[in-house]
């Protein structure tokens, strides 16, 4: 338990580490590494459902995918190098055009990168039991020399989910949004099903004309839609008054790991519904925005907010369940308006696993809706090393009233052990 | 090893024998119709891959019902001298200094859902809950510390 709390709060970092071809590019607060992770887990789950692939190992896949970045940084050895300087003409080209770089230093750059990020996972999962840290470090060797089809698909889509955010940044003219992102997946991508997906944003983005596909279209929507989680703050910790806090994506992020990590050691509960469940426990916060449980009016100054926030809110049963059911239902017809557009199948599996999650109406639900507190609290707790003026006092209270699985017991106990301030 | 029991009110229990029924009638379902083929040319079938996969949950799902079924107790309300001590299915309010009032009612982890201010037995607040009567001062220590007096015990089951 030590160990796997240690590894989920150095993969925390990914929420704050800003994805280097942006900072490159002078985007102003850009995505982060893990807000990336989120969404291509999503995409790579949406359109691997087309495949007919493996669900469970594509989102395992994508979820680890770039989390040696921990450690390892995230280096764009193809694109850019060290040093580059913005103020020189000709760097500043490259930067829209990609560097041209012989196969010799193509192999050479890509060696060096994957050595370092070889290591910075090795030293990553050695907080985590061999049997596990093993299936990690063999997914992100999958994913990385592209050997099953699910790891070269998801090695595609990780491609296809940073033009899109390129796309989103830069518009689609050349002048600004450059040719390197369409050069760097259009050496990747070879998916028949993937190519025709760059078609359909060609048509959206570019005004062009190639055929139609319903499917692909409604797909790229959902996934534009899921992308304004990466720029949607958690509603609590703006409350409390936290500066760049971490986003709607980043918690799914981290709930959707633990969900991985924890998940494994609950024989009885299905691996696929409780990762899924995780990806999409919150995206109804794409229509309702992000909510909080439990507090009803709350003060406007933030003096008179911190205090409230010491201790959750003293509420009837009725004042509970009133504001659960308002919650609830807003977020019902938000789920059921965010998959309007998908499969009716995926679209159904999603409700329900959200449905589950919500009214934890099924082991998968209970066991995550535990989860989910723990990340909160872990949040907390490390947003209070930062501030030892930051109170966490509500978020032990909820997480006492919420968690009654031993292993979840044991977790919060771990996290008294290591984090908690006295 | 002891068996693990169960609580549950009786609606609680009708909704899982509910469930039960449906993934027998799942199962069956799915076990008469066409069972994907294997292979996939050189490949293993990720339908029969799922196939097999779903089913061995519900599989696993099925037999955690049948447990949970056996070894279910189903929440009474106590007799009249208990009425006033926490138990299952009491509803308690709490008054803190100040006045404030927060209210939960106990329930077997099956029927836990905090949000609806329905807390389970299992759960460190219900732990701490448990046993203590009417006017007892409850002290809660998370990393905080919360002192409760229990204003009120109900048992208004269903």
């Amino acid at each position: 338990m030590k160990n796997s709390l240690n590894f989920l709060i150095e993969a925390n970092k990914l929420k704050e580490i800003p994805r280097t071809g942006w900072v490159l590019m002078k985007v102003k607060n850009p995505e982060t590494i893990a807000e990336h992770i989120f969404r291509v887990v999503i995409s790579a789950w949406v359109l691997g459902y087309l495949k007919k692939f493996n669900e469970k190992k594509l989102v395992k896949l994508a979820l680890i995918h770039d989390i040696v970045e921990t450690y390892a940084g995230d280096k764009t050895p193809f694109l850019y190098w060290e040093g580059l300087d913005r103020k020189k003409t000709e760097d500043e080209e490259v930067l829209l055009r990609g560097v041209r770089l012989s196969k010799e230093e193509k192999e050479r750059r890509g060696e060096i990168k994957f050595q370092n990020e070889k290591n910075s996972l090795l030293k990553l999962t050695s907080f985590l039991n061999p049997s596990l840290g093993n299936e990690i470090f063999l997914l992100w060797f999958d994913y990385e020399k592209r050997i099953s089809r699910e790891g070269k698909f998801t090695k595609q889509i990780d491609r296809i989910e940073t033009l899109i955010q390129s796309i989103e940044y830069f518009g689609s003219k050349k002048i600004t949004g450059g040719t390197s992102w369409w050069e760097g997946t259009e050496e990747i991508v070879e998916d028949p099903m993937l190519l025709d997906f760059l078609h359909i944003i060609q048509n959206k983005f570019y005004g062009k004309n190639f055929p139609k596909n319903k499917e692909l279209e409604n797909i790229l929507d959902f996934l534009l839609e899921i992308g304004k989680l990466k720029r949607m703050p958690r509603m609590y910790w703006i409350l409390r008054g936290i500066k760049n806090p971490e986003t709607v994506a980043g918690h799914i992020f981290t709930l959707t790991l633990m969900a991985l990590i924890f998940g494994r050691e609950k024989k009885q509960l299905n691996q696929e519904k409780l990762l899924k469940m995780a990806l999409c426990h919150e995206i109804t916060a794409i229509c309702t925005g992000d909510t909080i449980p439990y507090y009803l009016d709350l003060p406007k100054s933030q003096k008179e907010r911190n205090e409230v926030f010491k201790k959750l809110p003293r509420l009837l049963k009725e004042q509970k369940a009133k504001k659960f059911f308002i919650d609830y239902k807003a977020e019902k017809i938000a789920i059921k308006k965010i998959t309007s557009k998908l499969d009716s199948s995926l679209r159904n599996e999603i409700i329900k696993l959200w449905e589950e999650y919500r009214t934890k109406s099924s082991p998968e639900g209970s066991f995550l809706s535990q989860l989910n507190v723990l990340a909160a609290l872990l949040q907390g707790l490390l947003y209070q090393k930062k501030d030892k003026n930051f109170s966490v006092g509500a978020l032990w209270e909820w997480a006492f009233e919420v968690c009654d699985d031993p292993l979840c017991i044991q977790l919060m106990d771990e996290m008294k052990r290591k984090l908690h301030r006295k | 090893m002891d068996e693990k029991k169960y609580y549950l009110t009786k609606d609680g229990l009708e909704k899982l024998k509910k469930e039960y029924a449906d993934l027998k009638n799942i199962k069956l379902a799915k076990t008469e119709g066409e069972v994907p083929k294997i292979w996939h040319s050189e490949d293993l079938n990720p339908e029969y891959l799922s196939f097999q996969e779903d089913l061995d949950f519900l599989n696993s799902r099925i037999a955690e019902l049948e447990y949970i079924l056996k070894n279910t107790e189903i929440i009474k309300v106590p007799s009249k001298d208990k009425k006033n001590t926490v138990g299952l299915g009491a509803t308690v309010t709490l008054e803190e200094a100040g006045g404030r009032i927060n209210e939960f009612t106990l329930v077997g982890s099956l029927e836990a859902n905090p949000s609806l201010g329905k807390i389970s037995n299992e759960s460190p607040v219900g732990k701490f809950l448990l046993g203590h009567k009417l006017n007892d001062e409850v002290v809660i220590t998370s990393p905080i510390q919360i002192i409760y007096r229990i204003k009120k015990i109900r048992y208004n089951l269903t």
